[in-house]
């Protein structure tokens, strides 16, 4: 029987070539054939030597032959180019058919959003002193301030910049933080649907009783198709997370939480661009001095795109998959 | 030496992979301090970028104007969001599962299996963070990760992933005694060594771990252990590793020969 020092003397030529290999990381992937299957046959005699060092070789050996058989899976196995994923079938197609499919999700996350948000409005339409003791006072009479204006004037562009890059920041921070705490078996979700519902609604209304309401519907009514159906999509997500916790079916709630991930990730997915493009609106559309009655066709026309997209998207490539 | 893997279990936390070979090797776990340093690596390198480009749009906005200096406000939340959300997400692709914190600390984040973590995994984990952040500091993360077997927050379980330690390790030392063992020391050492093979592998370790300890540690560990053995044998030993080093000379030419 070999002894360690005479296994390392045999085999140590090999697994430095393979470390060598393996070495290059994420370049792996560009080497040419004869190098991979070289890799390969490399690997399975490192395989074999792990099996006997284990047995008999100390802990540091058993440790470096681990390391460098982990190093040499995840390059083997792993071994693809980074390719941008299909984004366009992902998003016309797969994110639209996810979503219908958690309808259930999708319908409790509008009702969480949209109940609290009516509340709200019709508080700070009717009672918008007692709505000043609720939300922050400064924070009512600043949009209230900020809507009295209205849009003739237009904002310069400079400002749309600045005022976009908020947006993205603010309300995709917004959406993402009422996905996430969906992981507290949904109950952080419908905490921020149910938040996120009420103040919205709140400052529309308070400013509508100010006198300003036509200036606030104008502003808000181009993104809103995006972005409010964005937050409630987040908030189905998480939802959904929280129910795969709560619902097993039989697996573990780990297992239960894993199959529902990549359904998930595709609802978070669809929901981030749409808030890009509802950013977009806000900064740059939203508060340009085009009069108002254009703002409401165009808010029109994409609260029916939006539709027509959600409602259809994925639709024929699913009838064409049923009938292969 | 014999039956080593059997009976010791590994300390450190480690995760075992299976492969299509039906071979299983372990990747060790990364701890709590690691993926913080790591955190915190990130955080300082994105506040730092962010500093910059929050320097360059206040000057600009004093150089030239009210004008630029809005938009550079706009391009600085932008990019701020940037760091918040996708930070994490660009590097785990670009690198296969390292960001700069944890290429610095030799860190990876593969699947549950041992694969590469693919962009739907990379997405799920990083914006879990918002979760796992709550309610500071990443207190729910941190616990979380405390009560799992593999350290993972909860990004790391709603993506299958996991953190591990990839640190380039060398092959073990072979052990050599210099100089050579003259005649006259092995004729103290007896023929039949009367020592278990937990004891063999115990000087086996330590003769190949000893230039990492230092001498006086080195010193102290070989005279813990010489004195007993030496009673054991009957025999007299001046320098304590010396004869550790001889006795593990004997156990592997009488191996040799049988």
């Amino acid at each position: 029987m070999k002894t360690q020092d005479e296994i390392i003397a045999a085999r140590q030529r090999d697994w430095h070539e393979l470390e060598a290999i393996v070495s290059r990381g994420e370049a792996f992937h560009q080497l040419d054939g004869p190098s991979i299957s070289r890799a390969a046959t490399l690997y399975r005699s490192l395989c074999n030597d792990l099996a006997k060092s284990r047995a008999r070789c100390t802990p540091d050996l058993v440790a470096y032959l681990d390391n460098l058989a982990g190093r040499a899976h995840s390059a083997l196995y792993g071994a693809q180019p980074f390719r941008a994923p299909p984004i366009v079938s992902l998003l016309f197609r797969e994110f639209p058919a996810t979503l219908r499919k958690n309808a259930v999700f999708l319908a409790i996350a509008s009702a969480l959003f949209l109940i609290p948000c009516a509340i709200g409005f019709a508080l700070g339409l009717h009672l918008p002193n007692t709505t000043a003791d609720i939300l922050p006072r400064s924070m009512l009479e600043g949009m209230a301030d900020a809507y009295s204006k209205g849009f003739d004037a237009g904002r310069s562009e400079a400002t749309d910049t600045s005022m976009a890059g908020y947006y993205v920041y603010n309300n995709v921070g917004i959406a993402f933080r009422c996905f996430a705490t969906g992981i507290f078996y949904g109950l952080g979700s419908i905490f921020f649907l149910l938040y996120n519902g009420l103040v919205i609604g709140a400052v529309a209304g308070y400013v509508g009783a100010a006198g300003f309401g036509g200036n606030i519907g104008t502003f808000m009514c181009g993104h809103a198709p995006f972005e409010l159906t964005a937050i409630v999509i987040s908030g189905a997500a998480g939802l959904r997370m929280g129910y795969a916790l709560v619902v097993t079916n039989g697996r573990t709630r780990l297992g239960s939480l894993r199959e529902s991930a990549p359904e998930i990730a595709r609802l978070v997915g669809g929901a981030a661009f749409m808030l890009l493009i509802a950013a977009l609106v806000e900064g740059f559309w939203s508060p340009s001095a085009v009069a108002a009655p254009v703002k409401w066709t165009v808010a029109s026309i994409f609260t029916l795109a939006v539709a027509a997209w959600l409602a259809l998207g994925g639709r024929a490539g699913a009838l064409q998959r049923r009938s292969a | 030496m014999l039956e080593r893997a059997h009976t010791a279990h590994p300390i450190d936390t480690t995760a075992e992979i299976e492969t299509p070979e039906h071979l299983r090797f372990h990747y060790p776990i990364a701890g709590p301090a690691r993926r913080g340093i790591a955190y915190l690596i990130d955080f300082l390198i994105s506040g730092f970028v962010m500093a910059l480009f929050g320097l360059a749009a206040f000057i600009g906005g004093i150089a030239v104007g009210d004008a630029i200096g809005e938009v550079s406000f706009g391009i600085v939340l932008l990019v701020k969001f940037l760091f918040d959300w996708l930070y994490f997400v660009l590097f785990e692709m670009v690198w296969n599962g390292r960001s700069p914190g944890k290429r610095a600390l030799d860190l990876r984040v593969v699947t549950v299996h041992g694969h590469p973590l693919r962009l739907a995994d990379s997405f799920l984990r990083n914006l879990l963070r918002a979760a796992d952040m709550l309610p500071w500091g990443y207190v729910v993360g941190g616990v979380v990760a405390a009560l799992d077997g593999r350290f993972r927050r909860l990004g790391d379980m709603v993506a299958g992933t996991m953190v591990i330690v990839e640190e380039r390790r060398a092959v073990a030392a072979s052990i050599r005694i210099e100089p050579p063992p003259t005649d006259k020391e092995l004729r103290s050492i007896p023929q039949r060594l009367p020592l278990s093979g937990e004891e063999l592998e115990a000087i086996d370790l330590f003769l190949r771990r000893k230039d990492k300890l230092g001498p006086a540690r080195e010193e102290e560990l070989a005279s813990m252990v010489a004195p007993i053995f030496a009673k054991r044998m009957g025999v007299r030993y001046k320098d304590a590793t010396r004869f550790l080093m001889l006795l593990h000379f004997r156990a592997n030419t009488r191996r040799k020969a049988a």
